[in-house]
């Protein structure tokens, strides 16, 4: 019979269910952060930062993505927010889909923001759109600060890098400046942040920027 | 190690195809992955063979074509091959680059009986 052309996207099925989710996110002016990184490099200890701030005066829902356990669920809910945990069992990485079928059963009238935090992963995360504004991706200086060009992919489709634990910085051979140049050589749009969760220096710059994306995106 | 997912994806898209084609086998699938779709070959291929089994792709093929990075630079226009995606242009140095491909994750074709 020979060839029959395809030429369809492999993830088409995703996009489907991210697109789906882009319009309910839209239609209800809910402005949504995908946070990524490797595991440790502290996405649930920035949202226990940002969190009280922003519950003041946002509705805010945090859908924290893990292989197990509800840790880090728990950790948000401490702040006061509220937080679903999605259990992936052992796929690395949230899927629209696993999006998609929580917040159809959720009350989404009265919420500011969706925060996704996703699995620890630098890698298989990029793939997968998850109908968000913006992905928002965490290096650590325990980290080295070429992580930027090992994982380009994840830094092409991030809005915005974070740089945490610099409080850090004097015990540690990490080269801030090399590795802001190493993220712009590889996503010239991204907005850089330098910030410790231990300290709270620069924490504010972020939860500025992070309310000025909220408030717009209500403005639609 | 998104292979697994990556591999179902392209499985039942394979299949759909097929069936609505009349077909009664799959025996090969062409792929386009770009260099900067985080895609190891040979997990993908192992996932592939694993999950076919049992379907009408049991005896389907991978056939995989890497596509390079290619970068065109905003500034003087240059466009050449990057083997990262750490993108200086190679002619004049600047960081306003377009990424022209390298990011392809699709089935192109397949063929079938």
């Amino acid at each position: 019979m020979g060839k029959v052309d395809v030429k369809e996207g492999i993830l088409a099925k995703n996009q489907y269910y991210a697109d789906q989710l882009r319009e309910l996110f839209t239609k209800h002016s809910i402005f949504v952060a995908n946070f990524v990184s490797s595991p440790g490099s502290g996405k649930t200890s920035l949202l226990e930062k940002i969190l009280p701030i922003l519950k003041d005066e946002y509705n805010i829902l945090v859908i924290e993505g893990d292989l197990q356990t509800e840790h880090d669920a728990i950790r948000v809910r401490n702040t006061g927010v509220e937080a679903i945990q999605i259990n992936t069992g052992g796929a690395c990485h949230l899927e629209a889909k696993n999006i998609l079928d929580l917040v159809q059963r959720y009350n989404l009238e009265k919420l500011d923001m969706i925060i996704i935090e996703n699995v620890g992963n630098l890698v298989c995360p990029s793939s997968f759109d998850l109908g968000e504004d913006m992905k928002i991706v965490l290096i650590s200086t325990t980290e080295g600060e070429d992580k930027p060009i090992k994982y380009p992919s994840m830094m092409r489709v991030s809005s915005a890098m974070v740089i945490n634990k610099i409080d850090l910085l004097p015990y540690l051979n990490f080269n801030v400046d090399k590795c802001i140049d190493y993220a712009i050589g590889v996503n010239n749009k991204l907005e850089i942040f330098k910030l410790s969760c231990a300290t709270g220096e620069g924490i504010e710059q972020f939860i500025v920027w992070l309310k000025n994306r909220i408030d717009a995106k209500k403005r639609c | 190690m998104h292979e697994a997912s990556i591999a179902e994806n392209i499985l039942e898209i394979a299949i759909d195809t097929a069936l609505k084609n009349g077909a009664k086998k799959i025996v090969s699938i062409n792929l386009q992955i770009g260099k900067l779709s985080a895609i190891d070959n040979s997990a993908l291929v192992t996932a592939f063979d694993v999950i076919k089994e049992g379907t009408i792709a049991n005896e389907a093929v991978l056939n995989i074509e890497n596509i390079p990075i290619i970068g065109k630079c905003n500034e003087c226009g240059d466009e050449s091959e990057y083997e990262e995606l750490y993108f200086k242009c190679k002619r004049c140095g600047s960081f306003d680059m377009s990424l022209i491909s390298g990011e392809e994750l699709s089935i192109k074709d397949i063929e079938v009986e």
